[in-house]
């Protein structure tokens, strides 16, 4: 970051400072936004890096304990389970936000006619209606015992894979991951349309002179020319899943025992239920570096694609 | 609408039609079993009822309405201030020149590399230590902060793609800042506006941790009533009266799709155009 050093020549101190004066206006519009940004986003961060080094309660003033905290995380068995949860949430996850909204906007796209290919557009962002947790509270009852899952299943002949999805030890994890079928996200689907959109219709014609129409069009011209929007899509979606647990947390505790506990909510818990602030911000800081070098990595993935 | 010509395009609009309807499966399902009395749900969860109980509604008004009031103060506020501040600080970035804008600007683009799950904690306990004069302010203050990084980087956009030659002029004929963001940019500004703010409003709308920690019952929002309108949040053995809740689920609803009905049409717009290029 840059440092906002004043010229070191003495004789281009006054003009700084009355360079400072004369954009008094611009810093009293400001105000407002970094009063608040101050108090509820740049200091809480910075508490947060901070205790996670601290023994802290929340109300006492902290001791400090160097890396223990840290220690005890990578050590913590809880902590162990809950990362693979989240790697297989985030592998999956990264699946479903990618492969659905992609094929459903290639479907789209080569719809005839703009009226056409808008009602189906709208068609798959209505559902963004139905508050998100409304829709897990619905899965939540869809996943029951009694459920329409497995009235599904016994109706075409599979009741022997009829169970309660949310509760089995096997089956709680990936009933979270998968729910919310067909996975078309509202967002990432216009993104990639609006992508498909930009692609030069040159490109096109040339692409179809030389043959490559259908699966092998998609293949050689739109995939290639989408990376911008499947980079961007892949990498929302990982730092999505890896900070996610608000069904975890709703819909069943982390359980059946650390079934569906991910590190998040392990955070959240030991803070929330526990009062271990300390500890749960040291999670919190290891989860953030494990974020980061995700996203460093794919960058690198991508730029060394894109050579 | 035209017939489909080919095959292609039949399978084509199959294959989406199917996944369109499956996707507003949910949609479906809380708004039929909404109308079931509990004998009725056991027998039958798809079909539409032959005899309809819409007394369920009363339970369920009863259970959301306050809640409902909670949530709509909460996320019109939320985000109107979040513009009005926002306005403000993308003008500055836009169209002032002044010490530290590169600094303040890399400030405000930062926000964008902090998650929230890593400042949730330390919020929880600032907001729970902070004396505020209304429980609202709780969670409307620290929504107007996370919304500021996305809504400045959308308008500070906007902002400067603006005629230069219009801004010239007003500046010739003696307006101050002020008086040009109020007459000049915030008019010409009105569909990214609109973009914004439904874009925004959205998670506002849907957002339940930061509230179900900070705001006490009587202030409670609707996802974190709804939670315990369905019985503690545990996917509980016990029977609760499923056509009670599904009509809460579907009043929650309710404002979104009033406000999509109108808006539908800016929201796919701007999310494709205003927020792909921010």
């Amino acid at each position: 970051m840059h440092s906002a050093s004043p010229a070191p020549r003495r004789a281009a101190r006054p003009t700084f400072w009355k360079r400072l004066w004369a954009g008094r206006r611009a810093y009293l519009f400001l105000l407002p936004t970094f009063v608040l940004l101050g108090y509820f986003a740049y200091y809480p961060a910075y508490i947060a890096f901070t205790r996670a080094f601290t023994d802290w309660d929340g109300f006492n003033p902290p001791t400090f304990t160097g890396l223990e905290n840290f220690r005890r995380a990578l050590t913590d068995p809880a902590m162990g389970q809950a990362s693979a949860n989240v790697g297989l949430w985030i592998v999956l996850g990264l699946l479903l936000a990618v492969i659905p909204p992609l094929v459903v906007a290639e479907l789209i796209f080569h719809l005839r006619g703009p009226r056409r290919q808008y009602a189906y557009r709208t068609l798959f962002v209505v559902p963004i209606v139905v508050p998100s947790l409304v829709l897990l509270l619905l899965w939540t009852t869809f996943y029951r015992t009694d459920g329409v899952l497995n009235q599904l299943l016994g109706s075409v002949g599979l009741g022997a894979w009829q169970r309660s999805w949310l509760a089995d030890q096997d089956t709680a994890l990936y009933a979270l991951i998968f729910l919310g079928f067909p996975y078309v996200d509202a967002f990432y689907l216009l993104l990639l349309y609006a992508g498909l959109q930009s692609i030069p219709k040159d490109v096109l014609e040339a692409a179809k002179l030389d043959g490559a129409v259908g699966p092998r069009r998609v293949w050689t011209i739109d995939l290639p020319l989408l990376r911008p929007q499947l980079f961007l899509i892949a990498v929302l979606s990982v730092i999505g899943n890896a900070q996610y647990f608000l069904s975890p947390l709703v819909i069943t505790s982390g359980g059946p025992g650390y079934a569906t506990t991910v590190p998040a909510l392990l955070m959240y818990n030991t803070a929330v239920k526990f009062g271990e602030y300390g500890y749960a911000l040291s999670i919190a800081a290891l989860l953030f570096v494990v974020i980061v070098l995700l996203t460093v990595v794919a960058q690198r993935v991508a730029r060394a694609q894109g050579d | 609408m035209r017939p489909p010509r080919s095959l292609g395009e039949l399978l084509r609009q199959g294959v989406l039609l199917i996944l369109g309807l499956v996707s507003l499966f949910p949609i479906y399902f809380a708004v039929v079993n909404s109308f079931k009395n509990p004998v009725q749900y056991a027998q039958n969860l798809l079909n539409v009822p032959p005899s309809l109980h819409p007394e369920n509604y009363l339970v369920a008004w009863r259970a959301v309405a306050s809640p409902m009031v909670n949530s709509l103060v909460v996320t019109f506020t939320s985000v109107l201030f979040t513009l009005l501040l926002a306005v403000l600080s993308a003008y500055a970035f836009a169209l002032m020149r002044f010490v530290g804008r590169r600094v303040l600007f890399a400030l405000v683009f930062a926000l964008l590399l902090i998650p929230d799950f890593l400042t949730l904690i330390p919020l929880y306990i600032q907001i729970k230590s902070l004396d505020l004069p209304n429980n609202y302010l709780s969670i409307i203050l620290p929504t107007i902060a996370a919304g500021q990084a996305f809504a400045i980087l959308v308008l500070k956009t906007a902002f400067e793609n603006l005629p230069k030659e219009i801004l010239e002029a007003a500046r010739i004929d003696g307006a101050s800042h002020a008086q040009i963001l109020a007459r000049v940019v915030v008019p010409m500004s009105v569909p990214v506006l609109i973009s914004v703010a439904i874009i925004r409003l959205i998670p506002v709308w849907n957002e339940f941790i930061l509230p179900s920690l900070v705001l006490d019952e009587a202030h409670r929002t609707l996802p974190v009533a709804l939670v315990y309108f369905q019985g503690g949040g545990n996917s509980n053995p016990s029977t609760p009266n499923y056509g009670a809740l599904m009509a809460s689920y579907v009043l929650s609803a309710v404002p979104l799709v009033v406000l999509f009905a109108f808006l539908m049409r800016s929201y796919i717009e701007g999310l494709t155009s205003g927020a792909v290029k921010a």
